[in-house]
């Protein structure tokens, strides 16, 4: 199928009555949670996925992307208006952005905001469109030892830009490797690190931890700061950007768009590193550095452009080789599988509705974001006032009921209680759970391709370095964690990061 | 659960089930639970989900799916037996839950053999022996050659240990006595994609994935694993047409309630589902899904249960299945 075909098939999909209301319901709840602090797309898509269980499995990913990209949107609303990052990827958006709000500009902070966002929305899923089909071509060729290749980079990236200290990235990503092992082994069968009970015979569900840590753990943090949340919000004047602002943000928002393109599809690096890269590439150019911090508007349209850029860019690993790069996009894998339908390169020719729908669906979502956020910022701006005790326990329940739903097992649920109070001590502590969401994934499969690739190749590990794909994919792995080791580096990601905080 | 509990659970689930045997005859006069031992959208979930739907528009009671997924259907087995034998639950689901597990798995907390009630085969369907376009045997004859010139070089990959493709290229190493090096993928697809991909040489599926690219001449068909040969494909030959005498394996997937069932709610579920099966509508949906329609008797049933359990005990004894 070319893509003219494609695109009419994804038009066709994306346009049924069920499929749009799903996708506005989608953005619409993604841009709330991305304005509520603290109930991030992680929390909200674990929650949601039960409950598409029910629907067509076009309607759901359409519904459950519209959310993740989304959620890209609202999480700038709050950052401009309150200096509170609705999401982690907008925590540099508050630096310019708010800045300008208090400088009487957040109208056109939150318009270069958005048009950053819809552009390269726009962008990244032309890029899917013409390099997903590629990519998925090129899929076959990939085989155990590329698949290994490219896991163990996305592990690697994730730990180097994970926030916090490097030792503590790689500790959760070693304690997310271990809780990934446990269950039933793939290759011999053996029951690992069960403690002799059947419920740990399939392992853990990943979307109980993400759903425990990262919803449950989160609510409870959040309680404790409650009576400190103050919801001072920035008047809203003019949305409309002055000449000068088009001039000044135009370049940005390309570079921030290609960065985020390019990033996006890289495993384990996802929106937030687009974002950083995107705002200190800005400033690094630009003819007056002396402004960032102060209220330049290149340093809200770059980021914000460079995060929806790669919210719509990670899909492409995820969808044509079955390669989550990031913790979201595991979900997204997840409810796939749920419905039957196996991410990887047949997804093109077995479900080229599901694929092309998702596309333009994603097309849609952008342009609905930007109509849901200009006009009504000020609505989203007020759901920031809904006082806690009436959100945390509908999330609770809404936790809850969704985690028993997945098995109908009560084991389930204590469980993800469990994973709530561990998110808890880490969000104490410092550890940012992301490397562990994402080890628990990539460390068990990245045992699986390597034991296979061993086992086609009795034993013979130089497979992995006669491949060009997979000796490539490790050179840059290795480039990575050697950086780390550098004085230099080190130094930069700590600015980077420190900003962040 | 250990044995021990089990034991006393199921002896006073059985004391508490007699009495209700009598109500029998007004059965369903309630809702009934059906177990699908599989997460919902595997082939097993669609067969228990089709089972569910046809009994509901047959007795005008509702059948409700209970996804009990996990230790390849050891959860939803272990539920069954200590569930009531009142007729208000059953199980619908591939033969593991049903039989294999028997011998596979070390310490399940229950004897299918003993704790159920065997109701029907619902469908069945064979596997098959495919080879990626650079493979060094196109035949079964080719492929036992080539392993006995190249010991320790054939790869056949499965879609997971312990599962009827792994089974049946253990069975063929038994019978000839070549060693084959067993690739357990997690599913068909990722396996499917290493074979199209070349990547691996041998695959033994279910075979409905693999049709369209032996038709698109991408992958070969080697060898079919039941009795019969398979119509989309009828130029590829049963294993047992190409010299191992008798090898005759199939994929099923069946009903079965709790031990102490009565009879009569037995023959019952057994006639709906053999009344649905000969319907055009049921035969399309299965052959969609890769699927016959298999209805024998709950008598027949238990033969069939009895079947694959004797077929992979002595894989087993012989250290070519891992029990786990």
């Amino acid at each position: 199928m070319d893509i003219f075909n494609g695109l009419l098939l994804g038009l066709s999909t994306a346009t049924t009555l069920s499929n749009f209301a799903y996708c506005f319901v989608g953005v619409l709840l993604g841009t709330a949670v991305g304005v509520l602090p603290g109930l991030g797309p992680i929390a909200t898509i674990s929650m949601l996925l039960p409950f598409t269980f029910g629907l067509p499995v076009d309607t759901a990913l359409i519904m459950l992307a519209g959310i993740f990209y989304g959620s890209q949107y609202g999480g700038s609303t709050t950052a401009i208006l309150m200096n509170l990052p609705g999401e982690a990827s907008s925590v540099v958006t508050t630096l310019d952005g708010h800045e300008m709000a208090k400088q009487g500009k957040a109208g056109r902070a939150l318009a270069a905001a958005a048009i950053g966002s819809f552009f390269a929305g726009t962008v990244g899923t032309l890029f899917i469109v013409i390099s997903a089909p590629l990519l998925a071509s090129l899929a076959l060729t990939f085989g155990p030892a590329e698949y290994f290749s490219l896991i163990v980079l996305g592990l690697i990236t994730s730990m180097v830009l994970a926030s916090g200290s490097l030792l503590t990235a790689f500790g959760m990503a070693l304690f997310g490797v271990i809780l990934g092992l446990i269950g039933t082994d793939v290759n011999s069968g053996a029951a690992r690190y069960t403690f002799g009970t059947p419920y740990l015979l399939d392992g853990l569900d990943f979307v109980i931890v993400a759903t425990g840590i990262f919803g449950l753990g989160d609510v409870l943090a959040n309680l404790e700061n409650e009576h400190k949340r103050i919801a001072s919000v920035t008047h809203v004047t003019s949305l409309f950007p002055t000449r000068e602002d088009w001039r000044r943000m135009s370049m940005p928002i390309l570079r921030g768009t290609g960065i985020g393109v390019l990033l996006g599809v890289l495993p384990g690096a996802g929106v937030l590193l687009a974002s950083f890269s995107a705002y200190a590439l800005e400033k690094k150019i630009s003819h007056r550095p002396e402004e960032f911090g102060r209220g330049a508007i290149e340093g809200v349209a770059a980021p914000e452009a460079a995060n929806n850029a790669a919210a719509q860019t990670c899909f492409i690993p995820m969808l044509t080789l079955g390669l989550p790069g990031t913790a979201t996009m595991a979900l997204m894998i997840g409810a796939l599988v749920v419905q039957g339908v196996q991410p990887g390169p047949d997804i093109l020719s077995q479900q080229p509705a599901l694929f092309w729908g998702l596309v333009v669906s994603m097309w849609f979502g952008n342009l609905m974001l930007l109509f849901l956020n200009l006009p009504l910022v000020g609505l989203w701006a007020k759901l920031i006032s809904v006082p806690y005790h009436f959100l945390f326990p509908t999330i609770c329940v809404f936790i809850a009921i969704g985690v028993y739903s997945i098995n109908n097992s009560v084991f389930d649920v204590y469980m993800m209680a469990l994973f709530g109070v561990l998110g808890y001590f880490f969000k104490k502590t410092g550890a940012e759970p992301a490397p562990l969401i994402l080890a628990m994934i990539l460390g068990p499969m990245a045992e699986e391709y390597l034991r296979r690739a061993l086992l086609i190749s009795h034993g013979d590990a130089s497979v992995f370095f006669t491949s060009p794909v997979s000796l490539g994919t490790l050179t840059v792995a290795a480039l990575l964690l050697l950086s780390i080791v550098s004085p230099r580096f080190r130094k930069v990601r700590e600015e980077g990061l420190q900003e962040a905080d | 659960m250990n044995r021990r509990e089990f034991i006393v659970f199921g002896g006073t689930a059985a004391v508490l089930a007699s009495s209700k045997i009598a109500l029998a005859d007004k059965w369903p006069s309630k809702s009934v639970m059906v177990i699908s031992a599989y997460p919902p959208g595997g082939t097993s979930d669609i067969v228990a989900r089709l089972v569910a739907d046809l009994l509901t528009a047959k007795f005008g009671q509702q059948f409700v799916i209970a996804n009990v997924a996990g230790a390849a259907g050891a959860l939803a087995g272990g539920k069954l037996a200590r569930s009531a034998p009142d007729g208000y639950t059953i199980l619908v689901s591939g033969s593991a839950p049903i039989a294999a597990n028997k011998v596979v798995q070390a310490n399940l907390a229950y004897d299918p053999q003993v704790d159920f009630t065997p109701i029907t085969v619902v469908a069945e369907s064979p596997a098959l022996l495919t080879a990626s376009s650079n493979a060094p045997a196109k035949s079964l004859q080719e492929l036992i050659s080539y392993a006995k010139a190249n010991p320790g070089k054939v790869n056949i990959g499965n879609p997971g240990a312990g599962t009827k493709g792994h089974i049946c290229a253990a069975i063929i190493s038994l019978q000839t006595g070549v060693e084959i090096n067993h690739i357990p993928y997690k599913g068909s697809p990722p396996l499917l994609a290493d074979l199209l991909g070349g990547h691996i040489d041998f695959a033994i599926d279910a075979p409905s994935n693999y049709l369209p690219h032996i038709k698109g001449g991408k992958i070969h068909g080697v060898a079919v694993t039941s009795a019969k040969r398979i119509g989309e494909i009828p130029e590829v030959q049963t294993v047992a047409e190409q010299g191992l005498d008798g090898y005759n394996q199939a994929l099923w997937f069946g009903a079965v309630g709790p031990k102490g069932m009565s009879p009569e709610i037995v023959t019952a579920i057994h006639q709906a589902i053999k009344e649905w099966s000969d319907t055009p509508a049921a035969k399309e949906k299965l052959t969609s899904l890769g699927l016959t329609p298999v209805v024998n008797s709950p008598e027949e049933m238990r033969g069939s249960i009895e079947r694959e359990i004797e077929s992979i005990r002595p894989l087993v004894e012989a250290g070519l299945v891992q029990p786990s």
